[in-house]
């Protein structure tokens, strides 16, 4: 199963979806496209504390974070 | 029963702090106690560690290399040190909405690690010494 994690108010909402269900992918993907035009930003861990950020959604990233826009405090 | 004697007194007090600690730290289900989990899961060791003992934790930007601390908090937490851990200037940003102090911080960390000068392009500056320690809030 993979998960896409979006920070709220609560916490954090997971969104798991097994990548070899083709519906549950494309909701998947549609999820992404619509949180990354809301302006959430989309991150990944390659390694332990190391992250990296994504622009288009990947079917192979077991995990995925959305974080909201950034604004000056 | 030589669970229960060997429980009797300091030991069975110690073993009752330790369970209460564990519950209290890991097993909430509070928006707070699951933004710490989620940012403990997405800190290296080293930061993680810092942050456990002193509720902050060093990044290193990823463009200047320079080193940010970010303080356990939701505004103003973020400060760029010196080689002596000194802090030098303090930047505010922040990801929009209510989020709790642990998504907050994430959200700061990835941002200074991936994207430096987008995060501080946007940032509020503020003088490194407008807060002390005693400012930011104890997570624990």
């Amino acid at each position: 199963m993979a998960t896409q994690i979006v920070m709220d108010q609560t916490g954090d909402t997971r969104h798991e979806f097994d990548p070899g269900n083709a519906e549950a992918l494309a909701r998947a993907e549609r999820r992404f496209r619509e949180l990354t035009g809301a302006g959430f930003t989309a991150a990944l861990r390659t390694g332990p504390g190391e992250v990296t950020r994504i622009r288009s959604f990947d079917p192979n990233v077991q995990e995925t974070l959305f974080y909201p826009r950034l604004v000056g405090g | 029963m030589i669970a229960a004697v060997w429980l009797r007194g300091p030991a069975r007090a110690r073993l009752h702090a330790l369970r209460e600690l564990y519950r209290r730290f890991f097993g909430e289900n509070t928006p707070d106690a699951r933004g710490r989990r989620l940012l403990a899961e997405w800190l290296s060791p080293a930061q993680r560690a810092q942050f456990e003992q002193h509720r902050y934790f060093d990044v290193v930007g990823c463009d200047t290399g320079k080193t940010y601390r970010i303080h356990y908090g939701t505004a103003a937490n973020v400060h760029e040190i010196d080689e002596a851990g000194i802090a030098t200037m303090g930047w505010c940003f922040v990801p929009s909405g209510f989020l709790v102090p642990g998504d907050v911080m994430l959200a700061q960390k990835i941002a200074l690690e991936t994207d430096e000068r987008g995060a501080l392009a946007l940032a509020n500056r503020f003088p490194a010494a407008t807060h002390s320690e005693h400012f930011y809030r104890r997570p624990f």
